[in-house]
């Protein structure tokens, strides 16, 4: 058995942020800034190897076990679910779920089925589940923002961060669905196989974010 | 004609060593719980979905793989042991004295979402000892978890006990609603302290907030048992572990035996112990169990009963594969037969095999094709080695 801990890091800005609380930790992240053609960087002077993938892969990689750990948003934890747990708010990546509507419009003023396009049907369908409202949710792959604008749906529940993208599109958030941050997810076989290690690298990281507060 | 050569998704076509892996595990668990005088039941693949709602077990409805019988009825594919055993033991057995012991090695059926791996059908080899209470039942259970596990042949495994009368113990001194402390016991069971935090935030100032706000991470060895009672106080669980613990120990199983007390699933189903296997090389437990003794009362018959499963091929994946690679094909002449039948009888199994073919020509080739290193030719006055 290796005694290095992997961990999969949600390539892009989440992964800029994780590697600073890293050399914050003091963990030279040289290789996974320079990643080259590589695709598994071994930290240097620290027993954690990282890999670089798409958020949801990063949830798929810690459930199978493949890799320990693994950081990414609450927005794909969300969506998509699974078993494992989740140990951190890291605090970075910070945004929300919004329903956003055009400008002007009232969504909740009508009896008439609303239809609600959205990047992330699940999130959209647990949302008005709970308020017992039937609604359509149709899956949009690209910018979301588009369908209300066309007329194919009634709002949109999107990832909203400054909200000038909706602005510039007519668009108004009218409620937060849920908010949003970077999460350290752990395998749960490996928590209790590896609880040492693991254990005291959440305790570093923990100690970092309580020292930038 | 279009003729469909692959399988539904979620099924697949075993092969050799998977074969092998899942045997071999199966043949080392039903050895052991003979040897603990476990006797066998099989019941249908097929159950009604009744079944399944009545017993309590909260396995999800789009977990179960469904069918509709000509009479309208609507049928699953066993997606659990336990509940058709306790069918079983509080209709058919019931003149039975307790406590009765039985085993399964059966599969069971699980829906699930497409293309995250995995199979819909898990083999299970388990135990349920019905009529067991108390203490030296539940000792005899975990002794048997941990037992089971290890003549499987894994090279590092251990078990987790946890007590489903814990958190109900620790949260009901908060006085929340019904819904804030399901909120709460979902992030104990996925250690999601962040939202543990928020949730516990309007009742710090509570006695046992803080035992609850450390639970997830009560994990590990005795200390965490001591970690809890310096939070909680005395709890009558923590202390029944403990007595578990030392008895464990003492029978020589106390480094197999770890602590989980956030373990907090299904606590509406689980009415005592409750307990997991973790090995090496697993992404996830691979034994889990504990006490309901609840269950047999909603099939007529109130019964205690404690239980496990293990996950036959989650094991076996864990475990080294040995292929046999096939060493010697024998080729014999007319009268023949008896001979060479003797010598592959006497070989290991999958190492040697006959030559169906005429000619030792075409048996050189044969044995070429097939990788052999070397045949047996019979055929002759004196046997010979022929290396390939």
């Amino acid at each position: 058995m290796s005694d290095r801990l992997r961990i999969a890091l949600t390539k892009g800005r989440l992964q800029d942020k994780a590697v600073n609380l890293f050399e914050r930790m003091g963990l030279d992240c040289t290789p996974v800034r320079n990643p080259g053609r590589r695709l598994i960087h071994e930290l240097p002077n620290f027993p954690l190897d990282a890999v670089l993938a798409k958020a949801p892969d990063v949830v798929t990689y810690v459930e199978h076990g493949v890799c320990d750990m693994g950081i990414v948003g609450k927005d794909t934890i969300l969506e998509k679910g699974g078993a494992f747990y989740e140990v951190l708010d890291l605090g970075f990546g910070r945004c929300r779920f919004a329903l956003a509507v055009r400008e002007g419009s009232d969504f909740y003023g009508t009896y008439r089925t609303r239809r609600v396009a959205s990047k992330y049907p699940h999130v959209t369908e647990a949302f008005f589940a709970r308020k017992g409202m039937d609604v359509d949710v149709i899956r949009i792959e690209g910018s979301v923002e588009l369908a209300p604008i066309l007329g194919l749906a009634d709002g949109i529940v999107d990832i909203v961060e400054t909200g000038i993208t909706l602005r510039e599109n007519g668009l108004v958030p009218i409620e937060t669905v849920a908010d949003v941050s970077a999460r350290l997810i752990v395998n749960t076989a490996a928590m209790k196989l590896k609880k040492d290690q693991i254990s005291s690298f959440i305790q570093s990281c923990e100690r970092e974010l309580e020292a930038v507060k | 004609m279009n003729i469909r050569i692959h399988t539904p998704e979620g099924t697949r076509d075993r092969m050799f060593s998977e074969c092998l892996e899942r045997r071999r595990v199966q043949a080392a668990l039903v050895e052991l719980f003979q040897r603990r005088g476990y006797t066998e039941v099989i019941t249908p693949e097929v159950e009604y979905y009744d079944l399944f709602v009545q017993s309590g077990n909260p396995i999800p409805q789009e977990a179960m793989l469904k069918s509709i019988d000509r009479s309208g009825q609507i049928l699953v594919f066993r997606p659990d042991c336990t509940a058709p055993i306790a069918r079983v033991a509080a209709t058919k057995l019931r003149s039975l004295a307790l406590p009765q012991r039985l085993y399964y090695d059966q599969t069971v059926f699980r829906d699930r979402n497409f293309h995250e791996g995995g199979s819909r059908e898990i083999a299970q080899c388990g135990v349920e000892m019905i009529g067991g209470a108390g203490e030296k039942a539940d000792l005899e259970i975990i002794a048997m978890a941990a037992d089971a596990l290890k003549c499987c042949g894994l090279q590092q495994s251990h078990i987790e006990l946890g007590h489903a009368g814990l958190f109900r113990a620790m949260a009901s001194k908060l006085e929340m609603t019904p819904e804030e402390q399901e909120q709460l016991r979902t992030a104990v069971e996925n250690k999601n302290f962040a939202q543990l935090n928020d949730i516990l935030e309007p009742y710090r100032d509570r006695p046992g907030w803080e035992a609850l706000h450390r639970l997830p991470y009560l994990f590990g060895g005795k200390e965490v048992l001591e970690e809890a009672e310096a939070l909680a106080g005395e709890i009558p669980c923590l202390q029944y572990l403990d007595k578990l613990y030392a008895e464990l120990t003492a029978a020589g199983y106390g480094d197999q035996i770890r602590f989980d007390l956030g373990m907090v699933h299904q606590l509406d189903y689980y009415t005592g112990l409750i307990f997991r296997g973790y090995a090496q090389g697993a992404a996830g437990a691979v034994l889990s169990g504990g006490r309901y003794d609840n269950l047999l009362q909603q099939f007529g018959r109130a019964a205690e009963a404690t239980g496990f499963a293990v996950d036959v091929d989650a094991v076996g994946a864990c475990l080294p594969v040995e292929a046999v690679p096939l060493d010697t094909v024998v080729f014999y002449g007319p009268g023949g037969l008896a001979k060479a039948l003797q010598v592959v009888d006497s070989s290991t199994p999958g190492s040697c095999e006959l030559s169906p073919c005429r000619t030792l020509e075409s048996t050189i080739r044969m044995a070429q094709e097939k990788g052999a290193r070397r045949i047996l030719d019979l055929s002759g006055e004196k046997e010979r080695w022929i290396n390939v």
